[in-house]
């Protein structure tokens, strides 16, 4: 046996001697409450009754059997553990190493050195000297990215020069969903639970493929101020966690959620846990790291249809004419309009081209027989255009998603209904609606979830639930020359409905699809063809069907939103009655925290017309 | 979850981890997969310019035993399309990547830049050009380069 290595031993046995579980016992009871064992076990407290649960849904995350329910009784089998002689990948010192590290400091243990290989080697490949939280912005169109996503980057020391960011290693959290589960299923089990959700790690390069170049996604980088001790104690717990099963939901335990965890982890009495209350949505998150002071440096990373879009807003509009026309194959690369540029517009006007034919390709799927050629050509022609300027990139958005309006929203209102006046009071968990303060959140892009709102008419005095929306989302996408996105919306819940007789609550499901059109930078126009289907056994026949129209503008600025536009309804199974409306709606926007809105409708059914008024203040929190 | 079992792999090739470098590495990377993982391959090069595929039979990658060539053409082979468009302007984060694979110092990298650059026709001849040939092409540039050869040593 080496000497060295026989001395570690002896320092091992040494410590064992000095510290023998009866002089720990009367401590560990208050230990294992401590806010950094209780971070590094995941332990929640029960919801009802006393005692603590882990959030762990894997026996191999524990030393004791009895570990999940119990802080002390794993505190303890660890405490013992970590005191065993011996070494290797095994032992608990190497399958645990943050545990190790946080139970030494606080005891006063000695450092005995242990040999890890596995471990050691999962360090020297990630090889990591600073901690980026990475949000992916939502994007419009795509309603299941609008929550937004987060993840960590591990960044390689920057002094050296085989630094490189896109080789970096990234760290997320995902529901492992098998490939075959519907959309249905997915949505079922990522809300009630069923999926397990399991750490992964992978270069930076392929996370930008999908979020850049498939999704579309913005990214917003912000580099942790973690010391290099929590920098060390983060990757230690990560590997505690990098093949251990948490149960995955979306709304709470997501993939912001257990980020956060890691992050309590490396900086203890950071509590950014303490801040999830109902559900964890990553752009949330992004604001409490902001919040407590741990970013350092945020950097804006353009999605491939940000700087395509930018890269043709930059041409001139004879170039830009001529840009569609090369896209099209109207215009060959080596025409004399393009070739009598002089070279920095020439070199201009070809990387746009061929950014947009290459964002085409992935979004649109343009055929390769069409594409390949036609970027072959471009690249070719760019390759020899020497005095080029590099090509400038987008700037980053002047409000970052983490500056836009709170997304928990309560509202209080008065209003008027035909002649009977109310008093509502609506509370939104989640997220952003058209008429919102739009800075930090997609422009023409609506997410709703579980929006209540209740009212309180007088003469005679009734409380009424008014509408309770499951889920409603809206995309008014704006179409130009280059492209050519569908506008859409879908929604469910229950409202009331006009029966002729009265005003009941019904079930609804509807859903819409057509086209919008900018008018300037802030405004658009647009036109839906929608279909409506209200079921209840008030209606004659059970359930009603309409197909109708909504056209209307929409005009979104910091300081005000507008939209207003009318709506046209045919219901055709039951009360074979047109309903048609004109609606008005405006928010004044007071800061990011409230806006002031008024509401205006006037409605024609069943041969009646309605005015609806409402007034009233939304608060976001 | 297909895509993590690729991202698993790429992530050996990043970090140089090739136990054994020699002839096949690519093949054995990507040949023989199933499912989901070409999907992926097909959702990002769909379309694009670049053939993604080693050119294993003919090229003289297979048989290149310098690591760096190995990571290099491994990055190439999921990043072709970005790869040609910095090289077709001589800028850009994904031919710097190139660089630091390949090992490139800083005092050499405007001179690796602009032989990709001025060379981006003998690299990607035709449309068809499989990311192994450019592979070759590149690695042939850099060999006959009075600077830039240390950096393909076998």
């Amino acid at each position: 046996m080496p000497a060295p290595l026989r001395l570690a031993l002896a320092a091992f046995g040494l410590a064992i001697s000095t510290l023998t579980p009866a002089d720990t016992a009367p401590n560990t009871s208050q230990l294992a409450l401590e806010p950094g064992w209780l971070t590094l076990g995941h332990y929640r407290p029960n919801r009802f009754g006393n005692g603590y649960t882990s959030q762990a849904d894997d026996q191999n995350f524990f030393l004791n059997p009895l570990g999940e329910l119990s802080p002390k009784a794993e505190l303890d089998a660890t405490l013992a553990a970590i005191q065993l002689p011996g070494s290797g990948d095994g032992h608990a010192r190497c399958r645990f190493p943050a545990r190790d590290r946080w139970l030494r400091a606080r005891l006063d243990l000695p450092e005995a050195p242990i040999s890890c290989p596995a471990f050691e080697q999962w360090q020297r490949t990630l090889n990591t000297d600073t901690v980026t939280m990475v949000f992916a912005a939502s994007y419009l169109n795509s309603p299941s990215s609008m929550f937004g996503h987060t993840f960590l980057r591990l960044d390689p020391p920057s002094d050296d020069q085989s630094t490189d960011l896109l080789l970096a290693n990234t760290i997320s959290y995902a529901a492992d969903a098998a490939a075959h589960d519907s959309e249905l299923l997915f949505a079922y089990k990522g809300i009630f639970g069923g999926y397990p959700g399991i750490t992964t790690v992978q270069p930076y390069y392929d996370k930008l493929r999908l979020y850049t170049d498939i999704e579309n996604r913005d990214l917003w980088e912000y580099t942790l101020n973690l010391t290099p001790d929590e920098v060390d104690q983060l990757l230690a717990h990560a590997w505690e966690i990098r093949d251990r099963n948490f149960d995955y939901y979306f709304f709470d335990e997501n993939c912001a959620y257990r980020l956060l965890a890691l992050i309590d982890v490396a900086r203890p009495g950071t509590n950014l846990l303490g801040e999830v209350s109902t559900h964890a949505i990553p752009s949330d998150t992004v604001r409490w790291i902001v919040d407590k002071d741990l970013v350092s440096e945020i950097h804006y990373r353009p999605s491939a249809a940000t700087t395509v879009s930018y890269g043709l807003d930059q041409l001139p509009a004879a170039q830009r004419q001529l840009a569609a026309g090369l896209a099209q194959g109207n215009t060959a690369v080596s025409a004399p309009e393009v070739s009598q540029l002089d070279a920095p517009s020439r070199a201009r006007l070809l990387d746009a081209t061929y950014d947009y034919v290459r964002y085409q390709s992935e979004a649109e799927g343009w055929p390769r027989a069409q594409a390949a050629p036609l970027s072959h050509n471009l690249l070719r022609a760019r390759s020899e255009i020497d005095d080029a300027t590099e090509p400038s990139t987008p700037p980053p958005p002047a409000i970052r998603d983490d500056q836009g309006h709170d997304t928990f929203r309560v509202s209080l209102g008065k209003g008027r209904l035909g002649d009977r006046s109310f008093s509502q009071l609506t509370l939104r968990p989640a997220y952003h609606d058209l008429l919102d303060p739009p800075d930090g959140y997609r422009r023409g892009a609506q997410l709703q979830f579980l929006r209540l709102d209740a009212r309180y008419y007088t003469g005679p005095d009734e409380l009424q639930l008014e509408r309770l929306i499951g889920v409603e989302i809206r995309s008014l996408s704006p179409r130009d020359d280059f492209f050519s996105p569908l506008s859409w919306q879908v929604g469910f819940g229950g409202r009331r409905t006009d029966v002729g007789s009265d005003r009941v609550l019904t079930p609804y499901l509807e859903g819409g699809a057509g086209g919008s059109w900018a008018l300037s930078p802030a405004s658009q126009t647009f036109a839906l063809v929608t279909a409506d289907l209200e079921i209840d056994d008030d209606i004659h026949r059970g359930y009603d069907f309409a197909p109708g129209v909504d056209v209307g503008l929409l005009y979104q600025s910091p300081r005000a939103s507008l939209l207003t536009g009318v709506r046209s309804k045919a219901w055709i199974v039951s009360n074979q009655h047109r309903q048609d409306q004109l609606y008005l709606n405006g928010n004044v926007h007071l800061g990011r925290r409230a806006s002031v809105f008024a509401e205006f409708a006037r409605e024609r059914h069943f041969n009646r017309y309605q005015n609806l008024w409402q007034l009233g203040l939304h608060g976001y929190f | 979850m297909k895509k993590l079992i690729v991202g698993a792999m790429l992530l050996g090739a990043s970090t140089l981890t090739f136990a054994q470098p020699g002839c096949g590495v690519g093949a054995m990377i990507w040949k023989g997969q199933s499912g989901a993982a070409p999907h992926i391959l097909a959702a990002t090069t769909n379309g694009t310019f670049g053939n993604q595929t080693f050119g294993m039979t003919t090229g003289t990658l297979g048989c290149n035993t310098n690591e760096s060539v190995q990571s290099m053409a491994m990055y190439m082979n999921s990043n072709a399309d970005k790869i040609a468009r910095d090289m077709s302007r001589g800028s850009g984060e994904n031919l710097d990547t190139l660089a630091v694979l390949l090992g490139v110092e800083q005092v050499d990298r405007d001179a690796f830049r602009s032989l990709l650059k001025d060379n981006f026709a003998a690299i990607f001849p035709s449309s068809e050009t499989t990311s192994g040939e450019a592979v070759d092409a590149i690695v042939a540039l850099l060999e006959q380069h009075e600077t830039l050869s240390k950096y393909v040593a076998a």
